[in-house]
């Protein structure tokens, strides 16, 4: 499994977001972990790139690094053509316009003691957009434009509302100030499931509507599957595989895909699951396994694959692999 | 037969700040021996209230249960503490969402087992070891004897559950409640303890009652589906007949708005207007009506009562879907 | 959503400190015997007496009057000095929270020696440097009042200080923190926005109970002769009477009681804001 292939990588001039051979470390007690170790990846205009994987694959790691939130140890992140990794602490800042983020948890990501509109209105606020009044009004078009009612919630407090609602104001922040990227870690995931389809939806219509280019991290593959583009499956700070949407469910060619996908249980009790279920526990990222990070729970592994890590190629229209003894 | 668990019209309601909280308001059900029954809601549905204050776990001053809970012809309702001790462990037993919060942290694995098993079956400090080494096996733990040195952090969240799963069924007990048993594990691991459960079922021959918001955890798991809403149960039926009959709108809602891998990704999802109601509002009519979209007004007037539709198919529904 | 009626112990408690307020202020012009000028016709009577409500100590003193006197200057000095720590505890506390690092290491160690110096000893050094009597065995009540003052303020410093730094540390690890960051918000702006709102009902909470040991801690002082010598506070009160706890027990027991009475009810505002700060974060 490579990070270090590049063939997926499309025109540059095309790219709104280009990454390349990126790498996040952290020091966990005494011991530096890689997190993400050497992932490329671009996100084309109007596009939905998802990136799917279990914990400790580094998906959220990527996902902070991304916009810099994080330290990256290395690697290049281009967006717009601005380089974010040679700019100043200033430039930076500045170019935080461009590019946002929400989060897994909907509710603490607003700030308890603030109202509402005030939540909404601070992008705008510290980047003096517009007169007092300008905001107020714009306030009251991304609340409405979320699907909320501006007289009902602007004076409220994020904890009177459901996890729903929170992210709803999340998104209405988000994209405030009109960014070209926004990055969804988890959006989901910790919402009522009727409520997953309400937010999927507007995160849609958001896309549509702003022009934006939206980054997905998510475990949930059937949550992923209904929005994204373009797929990218991670495993202990690799890609595995890259696939526009339906190729990956019809047929992984990964074996890890391929377990993933076997294990997501199906609401309905005439469809039998098959494929083998995947045994043992993730490595520690602390001390991966050489070669093909995968091939100690992988049922097709093979000294080369021990020896000699794979790189990403192409097999498929817009899908590829890295690995040694794909699937057929 | 007598069923092994029978609640019959269970209400629960809490003293809150803002006024009584009706949790739960009238479930009857019957779990049978070796039966695997799962209770699917989301949240404010009561799902979680019911299924503690059924084990007994639910009490205090601010809680009020009506209604009764009849385990193996005992009333557990209004049963002691102390009898309720015995029972637990050995009779019901409960698993929870998040391993972290219910291990203690700073007692290493072996000796959280070994508690349950010297303090309940009278074991000797070696039997007693012997013992949690066999449940471990029991629940596939790669390596038991490192494992039983071992504090919770050191261990991954699977494998936090399986300690969790091998402590539950130390005693092997004849009821056993696991309340959002994978949430918080990834979909592989998820798949791993979902099977260690069936196989552990079925070699105990043990009852299991699934709590959880993921129909597809119950669709592959259980012989029979409970939906709740609002506290109440809106739909109970053999899970074969729930999924191909479906007779209640919100069942029927649910099923359509969940993003599936198995079905082409679609450019809108259909959603569920609006959102669970609060727990402390009471409307007259069905709990769902706001949010149905076969709604009548006989639905916002009246409150629908459980109809049965033969073949062990409970509804509650004005106008159930398919006719009645 | 209805609104919770405030259970009785709020009443009793505004109710008190209502009453001290209005005793601080215009406690003064109450035609009462003059606390300062002792009623020679009665010295030590005990309560009820006639035209003493209260009795008198051993030098005619009506305690009423001297309660009520020393209510103003009692509270002036808790409440400044817990004001003090307040502000200068809780913005130590949030920088070393929020800037982590060296300067989080230095505030921390600045707090933590300064809590391994006993109060006790600090107070009598502070006030033999700044407020100490002449040979004539006076000083200024001035000089004293603002030595106390701080003092208190000193050792409050640090221990407020540190409840300031594991608040916001609890609040800088949240995600709405990380989303201001990611927003482009600089780390001051973040600070005054997002954490000091966040962490202010706490340092107001324990700020009530401070006040209220505060005022404890001023009698021990007054009574190891580093208060306020002229009688004029309750501390002082106790200490110029103590002695006579058992000829003249309500000589003594009056200002405790009025002790006893404020640091019950700041103790309950302190409880009070804490119920609400539980109940907001509960529902998070």
């Amino acid at each position: 499994m490579a990070g270090t292939g590049k063939v997926h990588l499309r025109d540059a001039s095309q790219a709104v977001l280009r990454i390349e051979d990126l790498v996040v470390e952290y020091k966990s007690g005494g011991t530096v972990v890689q997190a993400v170790s050497g992932i490329s990846l671009d996100v084309l205009a109007g596009e939905t790139l998802a990136i799917v994987g279990e914990s400790g694959c580094g998906k959220s790691s990527l996902g902070k690094g991304i916009l810099q939130l994080i330290e990256t140890k290395s690697g290049s992140i281009v967006l717009d053509g601005q380089s974010l990794t040679e700019l100043s602490k200033e430039e930076l800042r500045q170019a935080r316009q461009k590019m946002t983020m929400i989060f897994q948890d909907s509710i603490s990501s607003l700030d308890p003691h603030m109202k509402v509109s005030k939540i909404v209105e601070q992008p705008l606020k510290i980047w003096k957009k517009g007169t007092a009044q300008e905001r107020a009004a714009k306030v009251v078009e991304l609340l409405i434009s979320v699907g909320l009612e501006p007289e009902v919630v602007s004076n409220r407090r994020p904890t009177e509302f459901s996890g729903g609602q929170c992210q709803r104001i999340n998104i209405a922040r988000a994209v405030a100030l009109e960014p070209r990227i926004l990055v969804c870690d988890e959006p989901v995931s910790s919402l009522d499931v009727s409520i997953q389809a309400q937010i999927l939806n507007l995160l849609q219509d958001m896309k549509d509507s702003h022009g934006l280019s939206l980054i997905f991290i998510s475990h949930d593959l059937a949550v992923v599957r209904a929005v994204s583009t373009r797929i990218i499956v991670m495993y202990l700070g690799k890609i595995c595989e890259v696939s526009p949407p339906d190729e990956l469910y019809s047929k992984p060619l990964h074996h890890y895909t391929h377990a993933l996908i076997s294990s997501v249980p199906i609401p309905d009790p005439t469809v039998k699951v098959t494929g083998a279920i995947l045994e043992g526990e993730p490595p520690s990222p602390v001390n991966p396994p050489s070669g093909c990070r995968f091939r100690t729970r992988c049922p097709a592994a093979t000294d080369l694959c021990a020896a000699e890590e794979p790189q990403l190629r192409e097999v498929d229209e817009g899908h590829f692999i890295a690995c040694h003894h794909p699937r057929s | 037969m007598t069923s092994l668990l029978s609640i019959r019209d269970l209400r629960v309601e809490f003293d809150t700040a803002r006024g009584p909280l009706a949790a739960v308001r009238g479930v009857s059900l019957d779990i049978e021996a070796g039966e695997s029954v799962g209770i699917v809601g989301e949240s404010g549905s009561g799902k979680t209230v019911m299924s503690r204050s059924t084990m007994g776990l639910l009490r205090g001053r601010k809680v009020r249960k009506t209604g009764s809970v009849v385990y193996n012809g005992q009333e557990l309702l209004t049963l002691d503490l102390k009898s309720l001790r015995e029972l637990w462990g050995t009779n019901i037993a409960m698993i929870f969402q998040d391993p972290m919060t219910t291990l203690n942290p700073v007692r290493r694995i072996g000796s959280q087992m070994r508690e349950g098993l010297v303090k309940r079956l009278g074991l000797s400090k070696e039997d007693a070891n012997k013992r949690c080494l066999e449940l471990l096996k029991l629940v596939h733990f790669p390596d038991p004897q490192e494992a039983l040195r071992k504090y919770p952090h050191q261990l991954s969240g699977g494998m936090r559950q399986r300690v969790m799963i091998a402590m539950a069924v130390a005693c092997k007990p004849k009821v056993l409640f696991a309340d959002e048993p994978t949430t918080a594990l990834d979909v592989t691991v998820q798949a791993q303890v979902l099977d260690l459960l069936e196989d552990l079922r079925k070699e105990l021959d043990m009852a299991m009652v699934i709590v959880t918001h993921d129909l597809g955890v119950v669709a592959g798991h259980t012989d029979k589906i409970a939906v709740m809403y609002a506290g109440e149960v809106v739909e109970f039926a053999p899970t074969r007949e729930l999924f191909a009959n479906t007779k209640m709108p919100y069942t029927e809602a649910l099923m359509k708005s969940i993003p599936r891998l198995d079905r082409q990704a679609e450019k809108r999802m259909p959603v569920i207007p609006g959102r669970p109601p609060d727990p402390t509002e009471h409307s007259p009519g069905c709990s769902f009506a706001p949010r149905c979209q076969y709604a009548q007004q006989k639905c916002r007037d009246e409150h629908p009562a459980l109809e049965d539709a033969g073949n062990g198919h409970m509804y509650r529904c004005f106008f159930p879907i398919g006719g009645r | 959503m209805a609104v919770k009626r405030k259970p009785i112990g709020f009443y009793l408690a505004s109710g008190w400190m209502g009453l001290c307020v209005l005793m601080s202020t215009v406690g003064g012009f109450l035609p009462l015997p003059n606390w300062k000028v002792g009623d020679y016709d009665n010295l030590g009577v005990g309560l009820f007496s006639p035209g003493h409500l209260l009795g008198t100590d051993t030098s005619g003193i009506d305690q009423l009057s001297a309660v009520i006197n020393g209510t103003r200057l009692s509270l002036t000095i808790s409440f400044t000095a817990a004001i003090l720590g307040i502000l200068i505890g809780g913005f130590l506390g949030i920088l070393a929270a929020y800037s982590r690092g060296w300067l989080d290491s230095v505030i921390l160690m600045y707090f933590n020696v300064s809590l391994s110096v006993p109060t006790i000893i600090l107070a009598l050094a502070l006030v033999s440097i700044f407020a100490s009597s002449d040979s004539m065995g006076q000083t200024s009540a001035l000089e004293r009042i603002g030595t106390l003052i701080l003092t208190l303020a000193i050792v409050l410093i640090p221990i407020l200080g540190r409840i300031a730094r594991a608040s916001a540390l609890s609040w800088t690890g949240r995600d709405f923190v990380l989303a201001a960051k990611a927003m482009g918000m600089k780390p001051l702006q973040i600070m005054w926005n997002h954490i000091l709102p966040n962490v202010v009902p706490t340092l107001l909470s324990i700020g009530f109970l401070a006040a209220g040991v505060l005022i404890v801690v001023e009698g021990g002082l007054a009574i190891l002769g580093a208060g306020v010598l002229d009688g004029s506070t309750w501390g002082a009160m106790l200490a110029t009477n103590r002695q006579l706890l058992t000829i003249y027990p309500h000589t003594t027991l009056i200002p405790a009681a009025a002790i006893a009475m404020t640091v019950l009810s700041l103790n309950y505002f302190a409880d009070y804001i804490r119920n609400i700060i539980d109940g907001r974060e509960s529902r998070l």
